[in-house]
């Protein structure tokens, strides 16, 4: 009978479980001006916009293109209207398109605005593998967009864009590849493998390369990668590649997005904690001045608790606002900053999108308004559109 | 003489309690559970022409949040093996569709929930009570399965068609628009009574995610056997060797050896094996893993060497529930496999861990039997060896 009673016991003490904690809520000063679901394939995971017209990439469920204000299906930022879509071809990767990111190259040499490049994020190994080529895609009619080429780089897979289109280049982080540049002009079609112009390592060696992200800056190319963290590279009207300043400056968090302040010159990059690199909480912003020659000096931080990664990072068209999205912790969601002093950015607002987060977010100026379009992780993803005009004044 | 109709029922729960240091950002973490409670029931017709076999597990309740199992991970947990699904078997079998042809071939055909026939036994019919690393590389479980066997002689093949959804909480059911987009084969050869041989190939479609979106694995899967007498003493051996590839992603390996061996009521066992773990982008809970995942890149990969030592005794029966008490202790070292950023040494503050466990196995009713096949009749090597007085 004791014996009894003590497994009685023994099997009340193993029912015992711990709950885990809720997220806080913290207003902010932001207009939701609308929620786009998505079929969750997995979800949404980035958007382009230009000219009124939201290209959202929607991972196997292709590209949607949304009229958010141009006028072609009378959409709005409050009323986005679907105008076309294609589910681009899975170019031998397993688990489908996946895709990720978008860069709609309006050609100022000839007024074309035909191509869009579309970025598959295949399957790969952070910091050491990647897969997924750069799709091309003829918008010439954009309720019928159509797949007309594609750009592989044997053993690495693509990630964020960003275009010289004046001299019609394409440049692209490539992960473990580093960055790359490719011709894109003239028409585009098939396999373009072969106008890959130039191939640079931001890292020291391969061994500290996966590239996140480009932008282009008084004729420098900056790169953030994960490993690395933020490298100026040297780029010409031809799209010669070559490292100048910067590199292993980011040591304990792994780094994410970046942005530009054109007007300031400061750069803002995030990092990615979903894996702790040296066991720090959280994820930060770090603030980066530029020196005369264009070499980064990081001046600032932000840090914000509870979240796995600041996943996006964008300044505003106007330079006056910078904008981080998060995920993955009860703390995600939006978060937007004035940069009236751009070396301390000083908090604005946040808007709270549950714990699963914002993938990605992007600025947009439509009639006279100033929007932020985020991406919404799954569960239930979404194109999320805020209306931060107020924060702008 | 023609068998009549049969149903047996039975239970089974292991309250336990472990400690281990395998544990993110270097701690030491103990807790008590309740796992494995279940509920089986093997009903028969007459001279079992149909058998419906079934097995309720109540771990959606006692161990919601998973288990503590160092190396361990599926299902949306990592470092914990997570809960299985309420309805864990529930399988209509035909066992010998041939018998009255008086063939040398028997047929048996199956339905419903259940086991795929690749790999080995289920971990919760073998010896050591702590899942092994290898349970998702080596077992596919909880599958709306048909599956059909030829057996001859020695020789058995076995067939299956199955949905490649793994289940995402208790309470979920296969997706049964994906009955079909998976399949397996299992080759098994008993040459001599007590010894047993398998090789098995399946191709899983997308098993992390239920909307078919994910990377698929190729498997494949070996072992040999022995369960029955070496010097007059009952002794259960098992060596597997199980392979998974996410095509043009990454490759994990086992290698496993367990051996237990009995000498009247007393019953050490032991368990070594080394296995290949993903590693995922986990939530602020450190044994969650992100659930829906986001993108199909993992963080590297982990190799688990775990050796186990353990020794139960069947203490008798109280209530006409038998008592097995046990401890089981391990050594376990965790390293870092080619590329990517996941640093063990970093996540886990070393690489050198251990992990001890104890608990009682307790029993009532039928006899368990060996979770993973559908023989075409159960008979003394059906019986899982834990079990075993």
């Amino acid at each position: 009978m004791r014996r009894a009673g003590a497994m009685l016991l023994l099997v009340a003490a193993a029912c015992h479980s711990n709950d885990l904690i809720g997220p806080p809520v913290v207003p902010g000063k932001v207009i939701l001006a609308a929620t786009v679901p998505v079929v969750p394939n997995y979800g949404i995971h980035d958007t382009y916009i230009r000219d009124g017209i939201a290209m959202v990439c929607v991972w196997n469920s292709g590209l949607l293109i949304y009229d958010v204000g141009n006028g072609i299906k009378g959409g709005t930022p409050y009323k986005p209207v679907l105008v076309g879509s294609v589910v681009p071809s899975a170019d031998g990767i397993g688990a489908g398109p996946e895709i990720h990111n978008a860069w709609w190259f309006w050609n100022p040499t000839n007024g074309q605005k035909k191509y869009l490049f579309l970025g598959q994020e295949g399957p790969g190994k952070i910091g050491s593998q990647s897969s997924g080529d750069i799709h091309v895609i003829d918008v010439s009619d954009l309720t019928k967009p159509t797949e007309v080429g594609f750009f592989h780089l044997a053993g690495a897979g693509t990630h964020n864009f960003w275009m010289d289109e004046a001299h019609q280049i394409l440049y692209a982080a490539y992960y473990d590849a580093g960055v790359v540049s490719i011709d894109v002009s003239g028409t585009l079609s098939g396999d373009i493998s072969s106008r890959l112009i130039d191939q640079v390592a931001p890292g020291t060696d391969t061994d500290t390369t996966y590239t996140w992200g480009v932008q282009l800056y008084h004729g420098s190319l900056y790169a953030i990668d994960m490993l690395s963290g933020l490298t100026q590279l040297s780029t010409d009207s031809t799209g010669a590649l070559a490292r100048v300043a910067g590199s292993d400056n980011v040591e304990t968090r792994f780094s994410s997005d970046l942005s530009i302040d054109t007007l300031a010159g400061y750069v803002y990059t995030g990092t990615w904690d979903h894996q702790q690199r040296t066991g720090l909480a959280g994820s930060a912003v770090y603030v980066w001045s530029l020196s005369a020659s264009g070499a980064p000096t990081r001046v600032n931080s932000i840090t914000t608790t509870q979240v796995g990664a600041v996943s996006d990072v964008k300044v505003s068209p106007d330079g006056k606002l910078l904008m981080f999205t998060t995920e993955n912790g009860p703390n995600s969601g939006f978060y937007f900053y004035s940069l009236a002093d751009p070396a301390a950015p000083s908090f604005l607002a946040y808007y709270q999108t549950g714990s699963e987060g914002i993938h990605t977010g992007k600025w947009a100026e439509i009639g006279g308004h100033l929007y932020a379009f985020g991406a919404k992780n799954p569960t239930n993803p979404a194109l999320i559109i805020l209306d931060v005009t107020g924060l702008d004044n | 003489m023609a068998q009549g109709p049969s149903l047996q029922v039975g239970a089974q729960a292991i309250p336990v309690a472990t400690e281990s240091n395998a544990i993110p950002h270097g701690r030491s973490y103990g807790e008590t559970r309740l796992v494995q409670p279940m509920v089986m029931i093997r009903a028969a017709t007459g001279s079992e022409r149909l058998v419906l076999q079934g097995a309720a597990d109540f771990e959606g309740l006692t161990i919601k949040h998973a288990e503590l199992t160092p190396g361990a991970w599926g299902e949306g947990f990592a470092d914990r093996r997570h809960p299985h699904t309420y309805v864990h078997e529930l399988m209509l079998l035909a066992p010998d569709l041939l018998r009255d042809l008086h063939l040398p071939a028997h047929l048996s055909l199956g339905l419903g929930k259940g086991f795929v026939p690749f790999g080995t036994d289920d971990p919760m019919s073998r010896p050591v009570e702590r899942f092994p690393v290898n349970h998702h590389l080596s077992q596919i479980l909880e599958r709306a399965v048909a599956l059909a066997g030829v057996q001859a002689g020695p020789a058995e093949l076995e067939a299956s068609l199955f949905n490649g959804d793994e289940p995402q909480h208790p309470d979920q059911w296969p997706n049964v628009s994906r009955v079909g987009d998976s399949w397996s084969l299992r080759f098994t050869l008993r040459p001599v009574r007590g010894f047993e041989w398998e090789v098995s190939r399946a191709f899983v479609r997308s098993p992390e995610t239920r909307d078919a979106q994910g990377l698929d694995a190729s498997k494949w899967s070996s072992a040999v056997r022995w369960d029955g007498p070496v010097l007059g003493k009952p002794v259960y051996a098992m060596l597997e060797w199980s392979q998974s590839t996410a095509p043009g992603a990454y490759t994990l390996r086992s290698v496993l050896f367990e051996a237990q061996a009995s000498a009247g009521a007393h019953q050490p066992y032991f368990r070594l094996e080394r296995t290949d773990r993903p590693e995922e982008e986990r939530t602020l809970d450190p044994f969650v893993v992100l659930r829906p995942i986001v993108d199909n890149s993992i963080l590297g990969v982990t190799r688990w060497t775990i050796g186990t030592l353990g020794y139960a005794v069947q203490a008798g029966r109280i209530w006409k529930v038998s008592w097995r008490p046990f401890v089981e202790g391990s050594l376990i070292s965790v390293t870092q496999v080619g590329g990517g950023i996941f640093n063990p040494k970093v996540f886990y503050g070393k690489e050198q861990h251990w992990s001890l466990t104890g608990g009682v196995r307790l029993a009532w009713g039928m006899g368990a039997h060996r979770m993973g096949r559908y023989e075409q009749m159960p008979d003394a090597s059906m019986a899982m060896p834990m079990a075993r007085p």
